[in-house]
């Protein structure tokens, strides 16, 4: 009998870990079906419709590569002042509805819907209710509480100089290895056989140059954002991508850590 | 009763031992390094589900797909240029057919001029009493004006064949000039239109990323009671985020722009390439073409020449004689027919290897075009359902597994996991038990 009793504790750890979480998700692209998001968006593409045959225009006139990169960047410019004029202030009344709702829910950190497999509070109705709702979305009162869970912006990391010269390296390795597998296949040209084993070794060359030159950079990342994460106490480290609001942003420590 | 404090304490230690083993085997959600928070590597879990092989394959075909499409670069894809290439074989078969008449006019004139020849010597063989030795001397009557006049003809329709052949030759390489211009100038230009969109897109999920940061900057300068030099502070930080974001834009922007740059090279480069060989080959292409009108125009100036002003065969033959002329005519056109079949071969050798080779741009158009493209559509949507469905059922499956553990939330892609719980093993055995 006693044993049964045991075993049942055992068994039944649900009961103990039974609060609601502090880790909040959203249904990003819910938010973006809304449709002031959508007519912003189709403001923009249409934008950029007017826009292509003026830039095409001007680069008729261009008279060597420079001229066509200034030309290029001046257009991608005016494209980039429309999307923030016409899509920024719905990004900011969304991102103060989330901050609202996490606050209101005492949400530590929201994430993108994709990653949550299991659990989590899903603030996509309360959002898409607060952001459609009438007047300005009030700011809450007070930042989110620290979290559990930190990010890393892997943007950011993946331009620190010994990471960027190997990715930079197995790209012009990829490049000349495919180039080289292209010009085996024309020679091998209706020799089926012939065309499998190219492409074997192709795949083959890509994924030894892969495991020998950044296998080990990854590896040492990982373990540098662990050992960031670990001073910190926090639980798990996400990529910055996946977080929409709160969390610890940990991202310079892992830089320092990898110089 | 010592049998049962005996049997309690035997339960008691079968307990401990329990809870430590527990222990070891299974952390507890509550922990304080776990806090409810569990995680699954998908990827993983992915290799050991029953249909990775399968996704496996896919990717691969997807790759090969890819490497064989862009391996036939080199073959002309577009409408347009399957158009031109037709429109070239057609020009091809034209010019055979017309080469095919020209040689068989040629040979029924020269055939015609011989057997003249023939009949003229016969007749002056028939000698006395006849008009065969004028005859036979009217045949080789030419005045010499009569030849300029064919000759400086014959020269005057080459001055023009090559003027017109050096002209078409030009407007061809102009045009493939113009063509590989265009093609690496799209291929520029796409490239462009990619990397400026991937600057779009950074510079959008920049200021959505610093969205959370900048509102809470906001939020603490909306407070009334701020000293000075904290809201001097929280506008620098503000302001940093801005420089930051315009920062990391314009340095995306200016590894596009050495990109573009390099990719330019590299497309001039090939355009230099390919023109040189075009040119080489359409100045051969040239050269054997005048060299062929060069032997065709000597070869009818020599027949005209000798076939000037031929001589009529007079009516008050003997009958000898008219029979030698009958006899000399059968065989001629007899030598006429077979000659000519051989050219009519030649023709119908040349005309079955041009339809192969209407028959192989066909082919190549419907495999490049149409195929290729739809196979790796079909297998693109595949892999996608195949990836989506394994995906849905290992989330499914670690749902399960949470709950069990008692979680509170469990998330993938995650970069590093110093606490938590992996159920990346609980969730890969459940999965491979799909297999038994």
């Amino acid at each position: 009998m006693l044993a049964v009793f045991f075993l049942a504790v055992l068994v039944a750890p649900a009961a103990i870990a039974a609060d609601l979480t502090d880790v909040g998700y959203l249904d990003q692209a819910a938010v973006g079906a809304l449709p002031q998001f959508q007519r912003a968006n189709a403001e923009v593409a249409q934008y950029k419709a007017q826009l292509d045959p003026q830039f095409a225009a001007a680069m008729k006139h261009a008279r060597n590569d420079a001229d066509r990169q200034r030309i290029s960047g001046e257009f991608q410019q005016k494209f980039l002042d429309k999307q923030r004029q016409v899509l920024g202030p719905l990004f900011a009344r969304a991102q103060t509805a989330i901050a609202q709702i996490a606050s209101n829910q005492r949400l530590s950190v929201v994430v993108d819907k994709r990653i949550v497999v299991f659990g989590g509070q899903n603030i996509t109705k309360s959002v898409v209710d607060l952001v459609n709702g009438p007047g300005p979305v009030v700011p809450p009162a007070s930042t989110p509480p620290p979290a559990d869970i930190g990010f890393v912006d892997q943007t950011q990391i993946d331009q620190l100089p010994k990471i960027k010269a190997a990715n930079d390296n197995f790209l012009k390795f990829a490049s000349d290895a495919r180039q080289g597998a292209l010009q085996k296949m024309q020679a091998a040209k209706k020799n089926q056989q012939q065309q499998q084993q190219i492409f074997q070794d192709y795949q083959k060359s890509l994924n030894d140059e892969q495991n020998r030159t950044l296998k080990p950079l990854v590896d040492q990342t990982r373990s540098a954002m662990a050992n960031v994460a670990n001073q910190k106490h926090l639980i798990l480290v996400i990529d910055r991508a996946d977080i929409i609001y709160g969390g610890a942003d940990i991202t310079a420590d892992v830089q320092n850590a990898l110089k | 009763m010592s049998k049962m404090r005996s049997s309690r304490k035997i339960f008691a230690a079968l307990a401990a031992a329990i809870v430590v083993l527990a222990g070891c085997a299974q952390q507890r959600a509550d922990d304080p390094n776990v806090r409810g928070i569990g995680y699954v590597r998908i990827e993983e879990v992915l290799k050991k589900h029953p249909l990775y092989p399968q996704l496996a394959q896919i990717d691969d075909s997807i790759d090969a797909l890819g490497l064989h499409s862009l391996g036939a670069g080199a073959v002309p894809h577009t409408g347009k240029q399957i158009a031109v290439q037709t429109k070239e074989l057609n020009n091809e078969l034209k010019a055979a057919q017309d080469r095919a008449n020209g040689i068989l006019r040629q040979k029924q004139l020269d055939y015609a001029q011989r057997e003249q020849a023939a009949i003229s010597a016969a007749l002056a063989a028939a000698g006395a009493g006849t008009n065969g030795a004028q005859s036979a001397q009217a045949m080789q009557n030419i005045s010499a004006s009569q030849a300029q006049q064919v000759t400086a003809q014959a020269n005057n329709d080459f001055a023009q064949y090559q003027q017109s052949v050096v002209s078409q030759s030009n407007a061809a390489l102009q045009s493939i000039g113009a063509q590989l211009s265009a093609r690496a100038d799209r291929a520029f230009g796409q490239r462009a239109t990619q990397l400026q969109e991937r600057e779009s897109q950074l510079s959008l999920e920049l200021s959505q990323q610093d969205a959370n940061k900048r509102l809470q900057l906001r939020m603490k300068l909306n407070g009334l009671a701020l000293p000075d030099a904290t809201r001097k502070q929280y506008r620098e930080e503000l302001a940093a985020l801005d420089a930051r974001e315009a920062a990391a834009v314009s340095a995306q922007r200016a590894r596009d722009q050495q990109t573009l740059a390099a990719y330019r090279a590299q497309l001039n480069g090939q355009v230099r390439t390919e023109m040189a060989a075009q040119s080489a080959k359409i100045h051969a292409d040239t050269q054997a073409k005048l060299q062929t009108r060069r032997n065709e125009v000597s070869q009818a100036v020599s027949s005209q020449l000798q076939g000037l002003r031929p001589a009529a065969v007079p009516s008050n033959l003997p009958a000898a004689t008219r029979d030698r002329i009958a006899q000399i005519d059968r065989t001629f056109k007899a030598q006429f027919q077979a000659d000519a079949q051989k050219t009519i071969a030649q023709y119908q050798a040349t005309k079955a290897e041009l339809d192969a080779r209407y028959a192989e741009l066909q082919g190549a158009d419907a495999t490049a075009t149409g195929a290729a493209n739809s196979q790796l559509g079909q297998l693109q949507r595949e892999r996608d359902d195949l990836y989506n469905k394994m995906v849905e059922q290992i989330r499914r499956d670690a749902g399960t597994v949470a709950a069990k553990r008692g979680l509170q939330v469990v998330l993938v892609n995650i970069e590093a996991a110093p606490g938590g719980i992996d159920l990346t093993n609980d969730v890969e055995r459940d999965i491979e038990s799909l297999h038994e």
